[in-house]
């Protein structure tokens, strides 16, 4: 029973978390960068406007336009529950490995990159097209990066990763660790829209990709897709912090573990964030075709991590 | 004890391996004589670590060596070669960089398969790096092959002349100290020539394309 109280608390944690963690690397990057910038709490009064607004509707869009904002965040959603944020072992452990949310993730994309493509604006067309580039080649380098985990693990159940590498941690400093962690962290620049693959702050750019396949959107499916994707930016921040740094993980379901977890789950948090926005500042746009060269090196380095974390068995 | 040596070899030599891949990414040449040093250094930090859990003192003379050699002298030649030709960036190579890199990934995994025998019947803590190592090996091949520019190629065979020391370190804690020396005087020398080599192309045919020297035979 306190194992759901935990899964739902936890579940409802993300869920308010993912706004405020979209608006502190907005504010660290405007601080950076000599702005002023918006507080970190932004994200919130925009979720909520945009939630009160009305749905304008391209007349050319069919059902899909419409029912592809609640697949986008239902299934971004389910991922951030499977990820142990707080607790190690979860009743929720037992529905989903880390295969399930490689594919729930990539759900959300394939159905956000449909919806580019169903009003019929160019835009939304040219926006999936390059979804799709990145996706393919993003994906397989997710579930590579974290089998490695896996392997050494025995298991892909991400609790019993989690479990394996705090009983072990000298584990964490192994080289498949550490080149996993490389190769994520890149995919997670490129999976969530970020510098150098795609610019999360302009509404300008012919290469914009995110910002393309949402462009027909308003109301309140804007608003799900925005709150979607800064769950996406969370649940990757989360893989990264837990999986591969799981101190502070609670092992049993008891207060005080939890209680350190949650303060544990917030550094890591500001941690990955200060450090994106001090990339996001640092790097300039990589042009679109060198993206999938950059890929390919955070596929190379996930590939080593599996290679050595089999030797090194 | 031991675990901790294997963990740092791996280590060591996983680093060595991922500057070795800077050359097929990158395309300027100063990320390229980056990388060489930073491998070179690592190396010397492999030759110093088997130095330590081995207990061969002679491993730290060589790992001295190779910070002055490799750290230190060829960067700084590559580094005056860059200043002249440095401007010319590996712009075509033969094979494009998002199939080299899936080419060295490959080579990285037959490094492994290759290397399995030897690993399986070697009894050193260090084998687990020996894999690495072979593949460290068979990427800078691929670079020498595969890379245009005259500039490249040499760090590329540079690059393999660190696989190999590093394969010996690894395999056999270091060759014994006069044969070691031989090899850095060879390696130097042969860096030398090759510089040579490079300003006479360049000379000849104003660039260091390495394609240009098809003309030869007309």
């Amino acid at each position: 029973m306190t194992g759901w109280a935990i899964e739902i608390a936890q579940a409802a944690l993300v869920l308010a978390l993912a706004p405020g963690l979209v608006g502190v690397v907005r504010w660290l990057k405007a601080r950076l960068q000599s702005r002023r910038g918006a507080p970190p709490w932004q994200p919130y009064y925009e979720l909520r406007k945009l939630f009160g607004k009305d749905v304008i509707v391209s007349s050319n869009a069919s059902w899909l336009f419409r029912l592809a904002p609640y697949v986008v965040f239902a299934s971004t959603a389910a991922a951030a529950c499977l990820v142990p944020s707080l607790a190690v072992t979860r009743p929720l452990d037992a529905v989903g490995d880390l295969l399930v949310l490689v594919y729930l993730l990539l759900l959300g994309t394939v159905f956000l990159s449909l919806a580019g493509l169903d009003p019929g604006s160019a835009f939304g067309g040219m926006g999936s097209s390059r979804e799709m580039t990145v996706a393919a080649l993003a994906e397989p380098t997710v579930a590579l990066a974290i089998f490695a985990l896996a392997l050494s693990a025995g298991s892909t159940n991400l609790g019993q990763i989690v479990g394996r590498t705090l009983a072990d941690p000298a584990a964490a400093l192994s080289p498949g660790h550490l080149l996993a962690f490389a190769a994520l962290f890149v995919v997670m620049l490129a999976e969530t829209g970020r510098l150098p693959v795609d610019n999360p702050a302009t509404h300008l750019e012919l290469t914009m990709i995110h910002e393309a396949m949402v462009l027909e959107y308003s109301g309140r499916y804007l608003a799900l897709i925005e709150w979607a994707a800064a769950l996406k930016l969370l649940v990757f921040f989360a893989l990264l912090g837990n999986l591969f740094v799981p101190w502070g993980v609670a092992a049993v379901a008891a207060p005080a573990p939890l209680a350190l977890a949650l303060g544990s789950l917030l550094l890591k948090l500001a941690v990955i964030a200060v450090v994106v926005a001090v990339l996001e500042t640092r790097v300039a746009k990589l042009r679109l075709f060198r993206v999938p060269e950059l890929l390919s090196v955070s596929f190379v380095l996930a590939l080593l991590a599996v290679t050595s974390s089999f030797l090194g068995r | 004890m031991d675990s901790l040596f294997a963990q740092l070899v791996v280590l060591e030599s996983s680093l060595a391996l991922i500057f070795g891949l800077v050359l097929l990414w990158r395309r300027g040449v100063p990320a390229y004589v980056n990388a060489f040093t930073w491998q070179s250094l690592v190396l010397a930090a492999v030759a110093a670590t088997v130095g330590w859990f081995g207990r061969e003192r002679e491993l730290y003379l060589v790992a001295a060596l190779l910070i002055a050699v490799k750290g230190i002298a060829i960067p700084r030649l590559l580094r005056r070669m860059e200043r002249r030709f440095g401007t010319e960036r590996e712009l075509a190579p033969y094979v494009n960089t998002a199939t080299s890199l899936v080419v060295a990934g490959l080579l990285v995994l037959f490094g492994g398969a290759v290397m399995r025998p030897v690993v399986a019947a070697s009894e050193l803590p260090t084998r687990a790096g020996m894999p690495l190592a072979m593949g460290l090996v068979l990427v800078s091949l691929f670079v020498v092959v595969s890379r245009k520019k005259a500039l490249t190629q040499v760090i590329g065979f540079l690059m393999l002349e660190n696989g190999i020391a590093l394969l010996a370190l690894l395999g056999a804690y270091g060759i014994p100290l006069i044969v070691e020396l031989g090899v850095f005087l060879d390696a130097l020398m042969g860096f030398l020539v090759m510089q040579i080599f490079v300003y006479r192309i360049h000379e000849t045919f104003e660039t260091i394309d390495v394609d240009q020297l098809d003309r030869l035979r007309h």
